[in-house]
């Protein structure tokens, strides 16, 4: 596969939410509102495209038997560095961000990744692998939180888009809402690949 | 069995190698990362309480409730008093920031950290809410279905009481704290 | 022939029952609490009720026609499910909320699963359930008087030579404008009940005495008529029980669920009903069956087929689970009344519920 269809593929194709079903607890969790989403989204690529960089590094050092402890300590390891360093630098940054970097750890997607194409695949094919992902992940749980945030607040990114005798819905930003709206754009998801 | 040994030292190494980056990072980190959250807290409570100076105190009876005594930068006369107010709420401790004047009347407050349902009890963070508590005297602090006058938020009545209540116990423990240790105060104005 | 038409194990008898006959008449059935809330609150909650029934109908058409399949909303249905979902908001609802909670109800309670027959919950009470989570200031607030009484079913208590507008107006404006219900839920609240004047002994009188007085003939007659202040096809225990007893005798509903049901939340209201101070009455435990909406979840929605076990032994199961959960969740749960919710969850469980109390076959030997 060409550097280009690693890329793209997980917009659409191999979409991490809707198609692999991947990430689903910070998907249900911070799809509330559309900047939380983006900050997870950002979170998150930033350390998937690390981590997979990384272990395909070292996949050639990396016994087979014992590749899932040592693919956690690399990812556990470097959540923290993120973790710490923006805290200590770009503290602005962190107060945005900060809530989402410990639920990065538990995201499979970044251990799904490093288990499925970087511990296999070179270095420049992994990095693209992890930012296309990156990216299909922080597009679809926006695409999420844009209906969720809409419905249940009359907002977008904390802009008034509906009239003010509007109702928020207010189920669409509780638990029950997420579940709903991520099967409907599942099913929205499947119809349409059926159809081609 | 070579085999297994050659395993485990592989990943002894990693964990070596991994923990010895993360202990570097945090020795560099953790003296900054220190510095700003009290640089933080001081400007939280400065927002609160604008050109005065802090002086912390743990209350004799409770010596997990912790409260600032502010000082007017110029004259060095109390100014009022800040703490941290906390309650369970509907989901999680509600923690408001309180501040209070010297006659023991809420001159603004902020809720800090809070885990309510959103569209609810997330209105807690408002202002429409928030601004309600400016001017009230310790016994006015209780929600209107408890008949003082904060207005309760509709929908989340439980917490709007984790909100006024703390904030009423809290001026409780400080009024006490202050009556039974004036010296605190004594001394700090004194300096 | 007892139980002609309901789902059983074998040996099945043939007979003329169908899906369409079943529905319209439980639609007759609950023609008499609708007669009653139109005489109470007037001709805007009959057209709360066709606005939800008839957008449950078009959802249904709509979705059937997405889906490709025949077209079965004449079967009466989904006509039910918007009636009985309006029937559980109040007169004084905004026009919109039927409509879309029964656009949820169909969709998500029903269609999504398959369409009649393949719904886990009672569709209705999901879109109740939806409603309450989505705007629960407008399914809770502004509870319309009916034309001839006081929301609570109790006007204004006199009390020690006074009025109680005069002694503890919290008091007062609590029995005049808030459901049964309500009262009761807070009458349990202690913090309320302390902070109603400065003395403790009157706050204890004062509670004690609204107390006994919902459960007086008074307020239970008007409970049973309806003349309060609920939802729009709640109130009216005497319009239920005609509605009830016209199902019973065409051989419709079972009567194993709602009798386990009530009698559930009768024993246990007997026992664990009174507030602290006050003695046990049996006139109490009718306070709680008259109350909120026992009679119509009781008749008309914890009967429903497809959501409620076909085993006799299960039926019992099932009403006794929404008894027990119902005085759960009035007596120590944060809501007021808890009919909806003890429904769906047991209709979560109903499938576990069949499982444990299906008969062995014939001649099968216990392992």
């Amino acid at each position: 596969m060409s550097f280009i269809s690693e890329l793209t593929k997980g917009i659409i194709k191999e979409n991490p939410i809707f198609v692999i079903v991947l990430g689903m607890c910070p998907t249900l969790a911070t799809s509330t509102s559309v900047d939380n989403a983006l900050g997870m989204g950002m979170a998150a690529t930033f350390v998937l495209v690390c981590s997979n960089i990384m272990i395909s590094l070292i996949k050639n050092i990396t016994p087979d038997k014992i590749r899932i402890p040592i693919y956690v300590v690399v990812i556990a390891a470097f959540v923290s560095i993120v973790d710490m360093s923006m805290a200590a630098y770009v503290p602005a940054l962190h107060k945005s961000l900060g809530i989402f970097i410990p639920l990065i750890v538990v995201n499979c997607i970044i251990l799904g990744r490093a288990e499925a194409f970087a511990g296999k695949n070179n270095m420049l094919n992994s990095m693209a692998d992890g930012i296309g992902m990156g990216l299909g992940f922080t597009l679809s749980l926006t695409v999420v939180a844009s209906i969720r945030e809409i419905l249940g607040n009359g907002t977008w990114l904390k802009i008034h888009v509906l009239p003010s005798t509007y109702e928020p819905m207010l189920v669409a930003i509780l638990a029950p809402g997420a579940f709903i709206t991520l099967g409907f754009l599942m099913a929205g998801m499947n119809l349409l690949k059926g159809r081609k | 069995m070579k085999y297994y040994l050659q395993l485990t030292i592989t990943l002894l190494i990693f964990c070596a190698v991994g923990s010895g980056i993360l202990a570097f990072v945090n020795a560099k980190t953790a003296p900054v990362i220190a510095e700003r959250k009290l640089a933080e807290s001081i400007a939280a409570r400065e927002a609160l309480m604008p050109q005065a100076d802090f002086e912390r105190h743990t209350a004799k009876a409770d010596s997990t409730f912790e409260y600032y005594v502010a000082y007017n930068k110029g004259t060095k006369e109390i100014k009022g008093f800040t703490f941290i107010a906390s309650q369970n709420g509907y989901a999680a401790p509600v923690k408001t920031m309180v501040g209070i004047d010297k006659d023991m009347k809420v001159t603004s407050i902020n809720v800090v950290e809070q885990n309510e349902t959103p569209g609810l009890g997330t209105n807690s963070t408002q202002p429409f809410f928030t601004d309600q508590f400016k001017g009230k005297p310790e016994a006015e602090l209780q929600v209107d279905k408890d008949g003082g006058k904060i207005k309760a938020l509709s929908g989340a009545t439980i917490t709007s009481r984790a909100v006024t209540n703390s904030i009423r116990t809290g001026i409780a423990v400080l009024r006490k704290d202050l009556e039974t240790d004036s010296n605190a105060a004594k001394t700090g104005a004194e300096k | 022939m007892k139980d002609k038409y309901i789902v059983s194990p074998a040996p099945h008898l043939h007979d003329r029952t169908s899906i369409p006959m079943v529905m319209w008449n439980v639609v007759i059935a609950l023609v008499p609490a609708l007669i009653a809330a139109v005489w109470f609150w007037g001709f805007r909650s009959l057209l709360l009720t066709l606005i939800g029934a008839f957008a449950a109908v078009l959802t249904e058409a709509a979705v059937q026609r997405f889906r490709k399949i025949p077209v079965s909303v004449a079967d009466g249905s989904a006509f039910l499910t918007g009636m009985l979902l309006s029937f559980n908001i109040h007169a004084g609802a905004p026009m919109w909320l039927p409509a879309v909670g029964a656009v949820f109800a169909i969709i998500v309670g029903k269609q999504v699963f398959g369409g009649l027959g393949n719904n886990p919950v009672n569709p209705a009470l999901l879109g109740r359930a939806f409603l309450l989570a989505s705007w629960p200031t407008l399914m809770t607030n502004g509870w319309v008087a009916a034309k001839r009484g006081a929301i609570s079913g109790m006007n204004d208590l006199s009390l020690i030579a006074d009025s109680l507008s005069t002694i503890a107006p919290k008091a007062h404006a609590l029995v005049t404008s808030a459901t049964p219900l309500k009262v009761a839920q807070t009458l349990r609240d202690s913090t309320w009940v302390n902070s109603l004047t400065s003395s403790p002994d009157l706050n204890h009188e004062i509670s004690q005495n609204i107390f006994t007085n919902l459960f007086d003939p008074g307020t239970l007659k008007s409970l049973f008529v309806g003349n309060i202040g609920g939802c729009i096809g709640e109130v009216s225990v005497f319009a239920l029980l005609l509605g009830a007893l016209y199902l019973l005798w065409k051989n419709i509903i079972d009567w194993r669920i709602p009798l386990s049901y009530i009698g559930t939340v009768f024993v246990l209201s007997f026992f664990f009903g009174p507030i602290k101070g006050s003695s046990y009455s049996i006139m109490l435990p009718f306070f709680h069956i008259f109350s909120g909406g026992l009679m119509l979840g009781a008749f008309f929605m914890a009967t429903d087929y497809t959501t409620t076990p076909i085993t006799k032994s299960g039926r019992l199961i099932f009403g006794i689970g929404c008894g027990l959960l119902t005085i759960v969740i009035r007596l120590v749960g944060g809501y007021p009344e808890g009919v909806s919710y003890s429904i769906l969850f047991m209709n979560v469980m109903t499938p576990l519920i069949d499982r444990f109390t299906m008969p062995r076959t014939f001649g099968e030997v216990k392992k």
